[in-house]
């Protein structure tokens, strides 16, 4: 198909002014040609990232906002409008321009044939054949859908694009993950107030990517920015602020509804088992791209901002976690209250201030919802596959509290973490919310 | 499982602090074995050995599962307490698409036979005696399936004449771009009442299985069904306990009863009563971590429950990362099994390790373990030690007496390269006894009995059960280290929970009946 009839088609559907992020209308028409390359692809993206020993939470997270970004850069100079975010965030320099005359489905499958073998180039043997086969039946499913030049120049850009974005990334010092993320010495003579294993798997004697605050972010100055106040003053003493907030995790521990367990067990997004914290929100935006054929232009600059909310966010996080060094409410509370506690969720192996989840939650939020406005509903089914329900909600802010309270629930952050990892991904949304990405 | 501190007092008193160190001597080279696992992607499981003795001559055989390429059976020719030697017999076993194998004797007729897993139908192929086979499948309509299968066990109902299987399977092998959450039904094969089998019942809800074992878990008196699952494939899923009663439908333990959630890359079960308390511990491999699960007791008055507590990293088991050759990276941990390598008294554990094919986050030299228990129920890596750190690409093994000296050897079957062997010349080892067993009527290898033996105030206790680790398992011998002791006390728990009479035994091999123990040359 003509790139030209594709350009008509999306320009009835209006491009909104990026600065603002205003939301743009929803709409029932057809999604766009390239929509199913990019859903097909990122459904299996989204399975590398569950099956890649190395892509813990942050880890993802800095994938999602690469490939995002690349998506959002081969589509620039095309219909929608799209501007490059070279300049805006940190190190990018201009890509290649693209010609004219380019597919769009093309541009995105060369794209991503190029960045997710690269992004996930150390998964297993069923990733690699996965993403083989992805390939192939993509190419299968757009053959003939241009001419033989349109076709290959296609291509070519979509390829080149990402090879730049990926050599730019090769320079964020977060492109190599040893021992999955693990140090292989931890720590010794450690107070009481600080981390500690809480973990019986021996590699998680170490907390886990200690140094990921010091990865270049993308819209923050540094890891350092938006940087939190401390959390309540470490004591033992009953009817302390630390004492009673580990008390009410301890006390809702022991008297959850069915309610508030699954709702601890929907946001537990555990590395491994899920597509992560970050992938949960992909998930959430894939699924409204399908439910509103969403133009794929749009879908594009939306998961880039996304990836970059969320990849910021926890770069930021990491840097307080390991700031604070704070104690898990599952070591607290052994040593204080009960030691024969059990929370609900495995504690993750790392320090307690702020909640990741928390944070890129509320980045998440905080940048969904400058896209497509407040109030916006959709319902989530990011779990269904694994036998959890779908659950609505009403605006992103909803769900986000929601991700940020199932920490308590689950017995493995504070309350303070909770709500100041709310406020620091609102800061980074903030931030995020201020590239252009349009033409205006 | 009582503390470890409880198993510290109670299950060896009297035995050394540090274990004596196996030594082991590779033969590979002039063992006569030549059998690689191979094969692409379908085959980046499975990969066992059977041990058992097709001819009847008291020496344990072997089969070796050759993935793609045909598997091959060796019968053993080593002399007594010599070097080892096999010779490669045209069997009727030389079967593609092998996964694995698990040897029983099906059909009660004194011959073993074997059930063989592969990428495609399954087959029982029928011991004819001297090491020869045919396959009986539709003669006990046994049906086969066509599935990527991984995981066998067996037992036998009370007064049932046919066993009941369990097949676990693996993942839909037609899904290419998507194969995560495509787990197939694993199956389970009743017999029928006409004789032979019924037609499979799926097990619902399958996650994967890479190794299943009937146990009596708690010592109880009836066995479930334990399912370890690779995560890797599932989706919604976790281990998995079932109850598994003849004439009721199988149902999963569940939260209500105790059971936890647990979702691991699931490889292999290894399961041994440590503390000779007579619940069993289960050691359960996956990668960059493992598993050494132990039963919690119940609160007083209350029925026992399977809660189970990690004991890996207090006891030094986690064999989480090589311990020698400098690949730092996690380790991929297969086949597992628990005998004792040494003959102090106390089970030790064998891991086999791989990359599962290139990966290159996990280590791509990977050391088998030999983890060799203290008495303080602790374990120490001698791998190195004792000569067995090999680098291959392991998949199964078996620690077994193949020379009939008393001391277990190790074969391990290697995904792309030729199995290899190793002889125990461990100078020193305390004695020991290898019983077999013969029971009356069909169930003829007393599958479900436990074996209970004390020397020297030392308890020990096995169950005799057919299924667990990676890809293969045993028939036929079952082993104890006496340590220093010269006579040990004897009783089997036969399967219908009848106790025969404590015998009293020297070092060395017998037969074990009902009516009592026949030495064995």
């Amino acid at each position: 198909m003509p790139l030209t009839h594709r350009i008509n088609r999306r320009a009835l559907l209006g491009a909104a002014a990026m600065p603002l992020l205003l939301s743009l209308p929803r709409s029932a028409q057809a999604a766009p040609d390239g929509a199913a390359v990019l859903a097909d692809w990122y459904r299996l993206v989204l399975e590398l990232v569950r099956h890649t020993a190395t892509y813990s939470p942050p880890v993802a997270s800095r994938s999602f906002a690469y490939l995002g970004i690349t998506l959002h850069e081969a589509l620039v100079g095309g219909p929608g409008g799209l501007v490059s975010l070279a300049g805006q965030v940190q190190g990018l320099t201009p890509p290649p321009a693209a010609p004219k005359g380019l597919d769009a489905a093309f541009v995105l499958q060369g794209a991503f044939t190029t960045a997710v073998p690269a992004l996930f180039s150390r998964t297993g043997p069923t990733g690699q054949r996965a993403m083989a086969a992805m390939a192939a039946q993509q190419d299968k499913v757009l053959s003939g859908g241009a001419d033989a030049a349109t076709e290959a120049a296609s291509r070519a850009h979509g390829a080149a694009i990402a090879a730049h974005i990926l050599a730019w990334a090769e320079t964020d010092g977060g492109a190599e993950i040893e021992n999955m993320g693990f140090p292989m010495e931890a720590a010794k003579d450690k107070l009481p107030s600080q981390w500690v294993p809480t973990s019986k798997v021996a590699v998680q004697q170490a907390p886990l990517l200690p140094y990921w605050g010091t990865v270049r972010t993308f819209v923050l100055a540094s890891g350092a920015d938006c940087g939190l106040p401390p959390p309540p003053d470490y004591s033992e003493e009953p009817g302390s602020a630390f004492y009673n907030e580990a008390k009410e995790v301890y006390d809702t521990s022991r008297s959850l509804t069915d309610e508030q367990k699954l709702i601890a067990r929907f946001w537990s997004d555990d590395p491994m088992l899920s597509s992560t914290p970050p992938g949960h929100w992909i998930s959430i935006v894939l699924e409204i791209f399908a439910r509103d054929a969403t133009p794929v232009d749009r879908q594009a600059e939306v998961l880039a901002l996304l990836g970059i909310a969320v990849a910021d966010a926890f770069i930021a996080c990491w840097d307080a976690k390991f700031r604070y060094d704070l104690v898990r409410p599952l070591t607290y509370i052994r040593r204080v209250i009960d030691p024969k506690w059990e929370p609900l969720l495995n504690t993750p192996p790392f320090p307690e201030y702020p909640s990741g989840h928390s944070t890129q939650s509320g980045a998440a939020a905080g940048v969904l919802t400058a896209l497509f406005g407040e109030g916006f509903a959709f319902e989530d089914g990011a779990h269904a596959d694994d036998g959890l329900p779908v659950r609505p909600f009403t605006s992103f802010a909803e769900a986000a509290n929601e991700a940020a309270i199932s920490r308590l629930y689950g017995g493995i952050h504070f309350r303070a973490a909770i709500e100041q990892g709310l406020a620091q991904g609102a800061c980074i949304a903030a931030k995020v919310a201020q590239l252009k990405t349009r033409e205006a | 499982m009582r503390s470890l501190i409880a198993l510290i007092l109670l299950a060896a008193p009297a035995l050394a602090q540090e274990p004596l160190a196996p030594k082991y001597l590779e033969e590979t080279a002039t063992a006569g074995l030549s059998t690689a696992y191979m094969g692409d992607w379908q085959y980046m499981v499975g990969g066992g050995a059977a041990v058992f003795d097709c001819d009847g001559d008291g020496a344990q055989d072997l089969f070796l599962s050759g993935g793609e390429a045909p598997s091959g059976l060796y019968r053993n020719l080593s002399e007594k307490g010599g070097p080892l030697r096999f010779e490669k017999r045209d069997s009727g076993l030389e079967i593609d698409a092998v996964t694995g194998a698990w040897p029983l004797d099906v059909n009660g007729d004194g011959n073993v036979d074997l059930a063989v897993l592969r990428v495609g139908a399954n087959k029982l192929m029928r011991g004819l005696g001297d090491c020869r086979f045919d396959d009986a499948s539709a003669d006990w309509n046994f049906d086969g399936g066509d599935a990527w299968s991984t995981a066998f066990a067996a037992r036998w109902e009370p007064g049932a004449d046919w066993p009941t299987l369990a097949v676990g399977n693996y993942i839909d092998r037609k899904e290419e771009a998507f194969p995560w959450g495509s787990c197939t039904p694993n199956w389970l094969h009743m017999p029928a009442e006409s004789g032979g089998f019924a037609p499979p019942e799926e097990l619902l809800p399958s996650f994967c299985a890479l190794s299943i074992l009937f146990s009596d878990w708690a010592g109880q008196g009836f066995s479930d069904l334990r399912v370890s699952n690779d995560r890797e494939y599932y989706k919604g899923g976790q281990e998995q306990l079932w109850h598994i009663k003849r004439h009721e439908d199988p149902r999963l333990y569940t939260e209500a009863e105790g059971w936890k959630r647990l979702r691991i890359w699931g490889m292999g079960i290894a399961s041994r009563d440590l503390d000779a308390d007579g619940d069993t511990e289960l050691f359960l491999t996956s990668m960059a971590d493992n598993k050494l699960q132990s039963l919690v007791p119940p609160p007083e008055g209350k029925p026992v429950a399977p809660v189970y507590e990690d004991q890996a990293f207090a006891r030094g088991v986690t064999a989480h990362r090589p311990y020698t050759g400098g690949d730092l990276h996690p380790s991929t941990a297969w086949h597992a099994q628990f005998e004792d390598v040494n003959n102090d008294g106390l089970a030790d554990l064998f891991v086999a390790k791989g990359n599962v094919s290139s990966m290159p986050d996990f280590a791509m030299k990977d050391p088998n373990n030999l983890l060799v228990q203290k008495a303080d129920g602790k374990f120490a890596e001698m791998g190195d030690i004792a000569g067995v750190a090999s680098m291959g690409n392991a998949r199964g093994g078996a620690l077994a007496d193949f020379n009939r000296d008393g001391l277990m050897d190790l074969v391990v079957v290697n995904r792309w390269e030729p199995a290899q062997i190793w002889r125990n010349v461990t100078a020193g080892a305390g004695g020991f006894l290898q019983l077999a067993l013969a029971d009356e009527g069909d169930n003829r290898n007393a599958i479900g009995a436990w074996i209970e033996v004390e020397a020297d105030g030392h308890r020990q206790r096995r169950e005799i059960t057919v299924g667990g680790g990676h890809g293969g398992g045993q028939l036929g011998w079952t082993h104890f280290g006496l340590g220093a002791a010269t006579l040990a006390k004897v009783r089997v728990i036969w399967p219908d929970g009848a106790a025969g009479d404590w015998m009293e035994l020297a070092p060395g091999f017998y037969r074990v009946t009902r009516a009592g123990a026949e030495a064995q040359p």
